[in-house]
């Protein structure tokens, strides 16, 4: 725990300046706002420990594996019992859906049998830019 | 024999200088396994034992044989000198939460021989939040969503369920209607009453940032300060963690199936893979002895070898 408190501070004002950035980019060309903010897979890589207690990158477990997850199709992964909600969704997780989805599951498949959120919307950026890189 | 390390007696010592001992041995601070304990002769006074995520079914490398390993807690359970008046079991019963573990896990419990106490973890809800198939199992005396609370050995128990509902980055939750009832249920009590609190998930903030904590722990715990002497017994970490706060302690209880790292260490809070032979220094029981009138709650934490 000790060692971690530095690199998380490190990593909060990574975020801010990364969103400070961003913000002064946004309003100097007044270009349409992406709607996430930049994530910092490295930073994600550490917040994905929280998914750990139900997911993994390989195995299916109390929730389905998670390589390759950015860009395909919900509930899509063979050998793994999702709620008929999320098979019925229709959803693609691209980086957007990843987020409404890590806000608040139940909300946006009511029904799906997630029960988990990640209120910080920089973690979420984090954790989604890290599960990108996991093809 | 020895399975105390100097960070582990200096713990306890740490621990007696604030008026818990680690007895059972006579009053020594230090502890005694397990092993020792059989050997020593029976005292009076009220004792119990705390397991906790057993999780049938798993069968990962961190453990291929949970099953197996809570065999051997049984027995050792089974072999002391005195018989403890109960059980309590802080949750994750089951990994996955399927009627074949439930039936299985009912079976493994009741070869104790005694009564047993017991909270779900959310691997015991694993199909969305209803904790009905639980209750229906492990639930008998629960109210709501299967929280409850008994008086034995002179302190009062209150079984708490903080794992249906999860928080930001997975913290337990207890909601309204369960605060609630805790106020109710403590209101009129005795502040010279010992309290024994148990949850799965730990009602201090642990290490939000791995969920370990509940997130609206604190609640609870200003409605517990009033109390001479809490005590909040939790599992979900699998591994020995303690904290002092005031007139409050919280004990986080080891595994009987696999570790997981210590908090913000390694990979993340998963299955921790140690070599097999090390395995059983990790994972094993608990026992708690409360003694008539003023003395201390003594605990023992001991690993399966
Ligand atoms: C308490 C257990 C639990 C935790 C912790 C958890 N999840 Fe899940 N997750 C599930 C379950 C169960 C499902 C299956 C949902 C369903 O079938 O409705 C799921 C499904 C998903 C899916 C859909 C995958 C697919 O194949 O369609 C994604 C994406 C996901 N989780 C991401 C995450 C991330 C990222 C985290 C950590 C920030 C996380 N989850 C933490 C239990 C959990």
């Amino acid at each position: 725990m000790p060692n971690l408190i530095p690199f998380a501070r490190a990593a909060t004002a990574a975020c801010l300046a990364a969103v400070l950035a961003f913000v002064v980019m946004a309003s100097a060309h007044a270009a349409p706002a992406p709607s996430l903010p930049h994530g910092n897979a490295a930073v994600g890589q550490k917040l994905y420990q929280s998914c750990m207690g139900c997911h993994s990158l390989d195995e299916n477990d109390v929730g389905p594996r998670h390589r390759g997850v950015v860009g395909r199709p919900a509930a899509s992964v063979p050998g793994y019992a999702y709620s008929t909600a999320l098979r019925k969704s229709g959803l693609v997780w691209t980086p957007d859906v990843l987020d409404r989805w890590l806000t608040n599951p139940q909300k946006l498949v009511p029904g799906a049998k997630m029960y988990f959120s990640v209120a910080n919307p920089n973690n979420r950026a984090d954790i989604i830019a890290y599960l990108s890189q996991q093809r | 024999m020895d399975m105390f390390d100097r960070r582990g007696m200096l713990r306890c010592m740490g621990w007696a200088g604030t008026g818990a001992l680690f007895t059972l041995g006579g009053g020594i601070p230090g502890s005694i396994t397990l092993d020792a304990a059989l050997g020593a002769t029976p005292k009076p006074g009220f004792s119990f034992l705390q397991i906790s995520d057993t999780h049938l079914g798993f069968n990962k490398p961190a453990n291929p044989d949970p099953l197996g390993t809570l065999k051997e807690v049984i027995a050792k359970a089974k072999a002391l000198p005195v018989r403890p008046d109960f059980i309590i079991h802080t949750g994750d019963v089951t990994h996955l939460a399927t009627p074949e573990q439930f039936d299985l896990a009912q079976q493994m419990l009741g070869e104790f021989g005694v009564p047993i106490h017991v909270v779900p973890g959310e691997h015991d809800i694993v199909d969305g939040n209803d904790p009905r198939p639980f209750l229906d199992r492990f639930g008998r005396a629960a109210r709501g969503e299967g929280w409850y609370s008994f008086d034995a050995g002179g302190a009062h128990f209150v079984a708490l369920v903080n794992s249906i509902h999860l928080g930001d980055r997975g913290m337990g939750t207890l909601g309204e209607a369960q605060l609630a009832w805790l106020g109710q249920d403590l209101a009129g009590r005795s502040a010279s009453t010992p309290i024994i609190v148990f949850a799965h998930f730990p009602l201090w903030d642990l290490y939000s940032d791995w969920g370990w904590g509940t997130a609206d722990g604190a609640q609870a715990l200003s409605l517990l300060k009033r109390f001479g002497s809490v005590t909040v017994l939790n599992g979900h970490i699998h591994q020995v963690q303690q904290k002092i706060e005031g007139d409050l302690t919280f004990h986080t209880a080891r595994s009987t199936a696999y570790p997981q790292p210590a908090p913000g260490e390694g990979a993340g809070p998963g299955p921790l893979v140690l070599p097999s032979v090390q395995l059983r220094s990790a994972i094993g029981l608990r026992s708690v002895t409360l003694r008539q009138g003023a003395g201390p709650i003594a605990i023992t934490d001991t690993p399966l070898a």
